[in-house]
């Protein structure tokens, strides 16, 4: 089974509070639709004008217009400019079916860049009038591991007139893509490479909106997830056979959960007394099981690291992704769930821990639901499907 | 060999089982015991009240950074 995996970064133009640029994603049941617009100048006007473009587009083809009667809409729709005399706002859209077909439509925006097999492909475009505007358009089919990026007119123009002359450009931008794909970085961390070198090259102070919308076919990745003893010590038996009979990546945390699984299974816990973070307790080995971590401090960090990414601010979701690669459990999971999860299933028992209610403890430790609640509801946000059964 | 196996569980390790174990490694390395001791982690021992929890077979102590000295010089190298 496919899946679409996506992300997104925006840079503000430098000092404006609100971004010109929208990015709307809908996951339907046969198709996700990618929405990326960028409104004329910058701003609040720009803001309004590229967050109705995305979102009337997006509503439109989901309710199942089509695409001339959402452009005919915009252009019926759009508040004129009193600056310009016009109402204007760029679009592109990506329609990607879980059949394999897909359609992209492209007004004024840069072309798509597309990557197959690890190489640029060009895309079948063909150029029509939809009430006299001038759209690109092309319906392809896809393939496993086949990229997409949607870049506002920002990135393409980054550094004009300061680092370079004449601005990144398209070309260099798709040379970048390209080679983030040989090297086979994950989406999220090819949109967190490029949201860095587009902020270099306008010297932190970027001269125009610039949002990278990156989309990738991956087959789908589960992981499934335990923490927590069931209430009813009879059900341990049965959540540990449930949750190693799910399929994909198998991962425990919690120390009494993992106590379990070494009990139901017969096999050893070997707990490594490597410390190489001071707030975060050791991981764990249990044959069989691809990370094992303690419970409610590893949580705790993890579901930070993955608010971090998901923060708007761009310099803040960068300092995260490079924190994926520490040598903890925290950082191990976080990774595990952003770049290698397309499906979270969760096994929660939800017994509480009687040593977890002492108030001597410097933390409070009751919070642990609350913090696997936070870290489904921050996956879903990522667009990742998540499952979820109470023992 | 001497197995010493230090909780580090989410209690324990709060109240300070990575600073038991640190001391525990220096002891050993002054008292030149690298050989015959080895340090053990594990997750919760289910006595978290008592923590840090400690065990040397099948026997169960409760430490604190600041008795793990005493600790040490009576029942780690008492053993030996």
């Amino acid at each position: 089974m496919m899946h679409v995996d996506i992300d997104w970064k925006s840079l503000n133009k430098y000092g404006e509070e609100l971004c010109g640029d929208k990015v709307e994603i809908v996951h339907q049941d046969d198709c996700d639709i990618l929405v990326l617009s960028d409104g004329l100048g910058s701003g609040v006007k720009a803001n309004i004008l590229a967050s109705l473009t995305a979102k009337i587009i997006v509503t439109m083809l989901k309710e199942g217009s089509s695409v001339d009667e959402a452009v005919e809409t915009i252009a019926h729709t759009l508040p004129i400019c009193k600056v310009r005399q016009v109402a204007y706002s760029t679009f592109s859209i990506l329609q990607l079916y879980h059949d394999g077909r897909a359609y992209l439509v492209e007004f004024d925006n840069p072309a798509c860049i597309f990557i197959r097999h690890g190489q640029l492909t060009d895309l079948p475009y063909e150029v029509r009038e939809i009430s006299g505007k001038s759209v690109r358009e092309c319906r392809f089919d896809t393939a496993m591991g086949d990229i997409f990026a949607l870049v506002s007119d920002g990135v393409i123009h980054a550094g004009v007139g300061a680092i370079l002359n004449l601005g990144w450009q398209w070309e260099n931008v798709a040379a970048f893509f390209q080679d983030a794909a040989q090297k086979k970085l994950s989406v999220p961390r090819m949109v967190s490479s490029i949201a860095q070198v587009v902020d270099n090259l306008f010297m932190s102070k970027p001269g125009d909106d610039s949002t990278m919308l990156v989309a990738q076919i991956v087959p789908q990745k589960v992981v499934s997830l335990f923490s927590g003893p069931p209430t009813d010590k009879s059900k341990d038996e049965t959540l540990v056979r449930d949750w190693m009979r799910g399929p994909g990546k198998k991962v425990v945390c919690g120390g009494s959960s993992a106590n379990i699984v070494s009990r139901v299974l017969n096999r050893q816990i070997k707990t490594s007394l490597k410390f190489t973070d001071p707030l975060i307790p050791p991981t764990a080995e249990i044959q069989g099981v691809d990370l094992v971590t303690e419970g409610v401090l590893t949580i705790n960090r993890t579901v930070e690291l993955l608010r971090k990414w998901q923060n708007r601010d761009v310099r803040t979701a960068v300092s995260s992704i490079a924190s994926f690669d520490e040598d903890n459990g925290a950082s191990k999971l976080a990774r595990l769930l952003v770049e290698d999860c397309t499906d979270l299933h969760c096994f929660i028992g939800k017994a509480i821990n009687p040593a977890h209610q002492n108030p001597n403890l410097p933390m409070d430790l009751s919070i642990k639901m609350h913090l696997l609640n936070e870290l489904m509801d921050l996956m879903k946000q990522m667009g990742k499907r998540v499952q979820v059964t109470y023992y | 060999m001497l197995n010493v196996t230090i909780c580090i569980g989410s209690s324990c390790y709060l109240k300070g089982s990575r600073d038991v174990i640190a001391i525990l490694e220096r002891l050993i390395a002054l008292h030149n015991v690298g050989d015959k001791v080895t340090l053990v982690g594990s997750f919760c021992m289910g006595h978290c009240t008592e923590g840090v929890c400690v065990k040397i077979d099948d026997q169960l102590f409760s430490l604190s950074p600041a008795n793990t000295e005493a600790f040490f010089n009576k029942e780690v190298l008492g053993r030996l």
